[in-house]
């Protein structure tokens, strides 16, 4: 009788083995009508919040080319990963990816999680489109497969250092949460920052993970800052300014793009967040001539508004047909000869014309403040 | 000055969560000599239960009144108390007789299972508590120490007080004391081992249940993986103070909190969790068993 028993839970285990290898496999898999398109997100985890938003656009740029005939005669299809900002969940979910055999992949908001997954499609040859992840360390790798369209972190270091100088600001602070994209954007603003004539007065690290940053606020209270940057994400970032605000530390507190998002006025209260300054790539309704699409994403999502990240996922699948019918073929080298050609692709808030580092010349990067619970340009 | 007192002041406001869930920790090694893994989820779920309660009362900031804001947490910490007392059902007393290792692995398993439950259940993103406390306070030498905080270190205090009382005046106290020096001669004095583990449980969940509430009030947001780094900075607090060692946990937590108060304070945030967890290997170098923990020699 146990005999039996035992060999019973053996055969449902291997059961459940092989239900579970199945699983992953049976999506995904394009028809010979579908070109297969990885997406690459923060699903699940602190930036999630992002990380929807963008989905959000890419699928509805993706059913905007879609309805419109598809490219070269096929529907694309997208199957997205969740990187969770991690890299190590980045890179299964890379490595899943690149299994499904997409043709190209859009997608990248960690620049922590985008650099080992940048190095997966690279030895798989498949073309990834950034939209978001502005690390200058992305393209330093020197990936040609790598083609990023947002501003890099060198230029939005100058920019905030810019504004500090212009308002006076002589005695900054830096705070990164070691991930690798604030640290870089910590880095350049530093000597940005000392090369327009100010002095850092303190360059510090939280742990994203916390919640309690008191010992760090009243350090830096006694420091008596006239600016205080932030350069990492918006789940920290949030409460950073909430307790900056309790504490009544001095001076004006700037954040980079990690933390531009609708949840940092949430999660740091009205109040708190009134008067914070963001060093990022405006959103859809600043740009001019992105009112259709704002409209038509309000429409399709119940109302939500589109993040700050929303434009340039759309502007990457835009980017990508457009690639795709230039290059005639989904063969990834013609994929990838195409993108590197791009010139002058109109998209949302920005013409796109790739550099020798696959990168875009210009950054729109803008000084951005919160008046009333909303995001309006600073002056 | 002001500074030193407000770095006290923020340290053992952090001491104080910690030391609650260390307490959890603690209770449940000493009676049955496992290492709750999913202590710190628990944590997450009585903050999450607070969430959930405080939504459906309508939040809202004072208009609850002190007296509602209490209820909340009371309820609360029954719930979590009652989950914790079902985990401890379902998931370990199976395996009490087990090899160790499985009912350790166990408990990392509901750890897996209460995290990512909560964030199907509740979402992935950070939630905003719907309850913003106020932050009027009063000025010590210069230092803001406001009626929240003090509010947050009397209520914890009250609740170890309450557990040190319970422990040490009543019989289910003197029970679980039995408990820990010897399972089997418990049973055959009588005691119902059994219950007395549920009810071990049963505290040990509802006060890391408490803190969390508390501390998604003073903090503002919740998030599905909050649990993970406290539980692993109580468990720290728990083992600095002796694991076995009730006072030790409350006084393991107040220091780890007062260690890395001061460690930012003295070098820098990045190096916050790298003196906490120096001075608690030299500790542990110089007295292994903790703090105010006791060699337990095993007899045959």
């Amino acid at each position: 009788m146990k005999k039996w028993g035992s060999v019973v839970v053996a055969a449902l285990l291997s059961l459940s083995l092989a239900v579970a290898g199945c699983a992953n496999q049976g999506q995904g898999a394009a028809d010979a009508n579908e070109i297969l398109v990885g997406v690459l997100l923060p699903v699940t985890g602190n930036n999630a919040t992002d990380g929807k938003d963008m989905q959000n656009a890419i699928e509805m740029a993706v059913k905007k080319v879609n309805d419109s005939g598809g490219v070269l005669g096929k529907k694309l299809k997208i199957e997205v990963a969740d990187d969770g900002c991690d890299p190590q969940m980045a890179t299964t979910a890379a490595n899943k990816l690149v299994s499904q055999n997409v043709v190209a992949v859009v997608g990248g908001y960690c620049s922590g999680a985008t650099l080992p997954s940048s190095g997966v499609f690279k030895n798989a040859n498949i073309p990834m489109i950034v939209p978001a992840a502005n690390s200058a360390k992305l393209p330093a790798q020197g990936y040609d497969t790598l083609f990023l369209i947002n501003g890099l972190t060198p230029d939005q270091a100058q920019t905030a250092a810019d504004y500090m100088a212009a308002n006076q600001a002589k005695k900054v602070a830096l705070i990164h949460d070691n991930s690798a994209y604030a640290k870089d954007l910590a880095d350049f603003a530093k000597a940005a920052v000392e090369k327009s004539g100010g002095t850092v007065i303190a360059y510090e690290a939280i742990n994203p993970e916390e919640k309690d940053f008191s010992a760090l606020v009243t350090k830096l209270k006694g420091l008596q800052p006239d600016a205080t940057y932030f350069t990492g994400y918006y789940a920290a970032g949030g409460l950073l300014v909430k307790q900056f605000k309790q504490k009544a530390v001095p001076g004006l507190f700037l954040v980079g793009d990690g933390s531009f998002s609708e949840d940092v006025i949430k999660i740091a209260g009205a109040d708190n967040a009134e008067g914070l300054l963001i060093t990022a790539t405006p959103t859809a309704e600043f740009i001019e001539g992105a009112e259709a699409f704002t409209t038509e994403y309000k429409q399709t999502y119940n109302n939500l508004a589109p993040g700050p990240f929303s434009a340039l996922s759309y502007n990457a699948v835009n980017l990508l047909a457009d690639a795709l019918k230039r290059a005639n073929s989904t063969e990834r080298d013609a994929i990838k000869k195409a993108l590197k050609e791009t010139k002058d692709f109109q998209a949302l808030g920005q013409t796109i014309s790739f550099n020798a580092q696959n990168t875009l010349d210009t950054s729109n990067f803008a000084v951005l403040k919160v008046t009333g619970g909303k995001f309006i340009l600073a002056k | 000055m002001e500074i030193l007192v407000q770095t006290l002041a923020d340290g053992l406001v952090i001491g104080a969560f910690y030391s609650l869930i260390a307490l959890g920790y603690t209770m449940v090694f000493g009676i049955i000599k496992l290492l709750n893994f999913a202590h710190g989820d628990l944590y997450m779920l009585g903050a999450f239960v607070g969430y959930s309660l405080l939504s459906m009362v309508g939040g809202g900031d004072s208009g609850m009144g002190l007296f509602g804001i209490l209820v909340v947490l009371l309820l609360t910490m029954v719930i979590v108390g009652i989950a914790g007392m079902g985990i401890e059902r379902i998931a370990y007393r199976p395996l009490l007789l087990a090899p160790r290792l499985s009912i350790l692995i166990t408990a990392i398993g509901v750890s897996l299972f209460l995290e990512n439950g909560a964030m199907i259940a509740w979402g992935a993103q950070y939630q905003v508590y719907p309850l913003q406390l106020s932050h009027a306070g009063i000025n010590l030498f210069g230092a803001t120490i406001t009626y929240t905080q003090i509010g947050l270190v009397l209520i914890s205090a009250l609740l170890m007080l309450g557990l040190h009382l319970f422990i040490n005046r009543t019989l289910y106290g003197k029970a679980m004391r039995a408990i820990a020096h010897d399972q089997t001669a418990c049973q055959l004095m009588g005691i119902n081992v059994h219950k007395v583990i549920g009810l071990t449980f049963f505290i040990g969940a509802s006060l890391a249940a408490g803190a969390g509430t508390m501390a998604g009030a003073y903090y503002g947001t919740v998030n599905f993986m909050m649990g993970f780094i406290i539980g692993l900075k109580a468990f720290t607090a728990a083992v600095l103070g002796g694991i076995g060692s009730i006072p030790g946990a409350m006084l393991g937590g107040l220091l780890l909190g007062l260690m890395e108060t001061a460690g930012t304070f003295v070098f820098g945030g990045s190096w916050k969790d790298v003196v906490a967890f120096s001075l608690l290997i030299l500790i542990l170098v110089l007295k292994p068993t903790g703090i105010m923990g006791e060699k337990v020699t095993e007899r045959m």
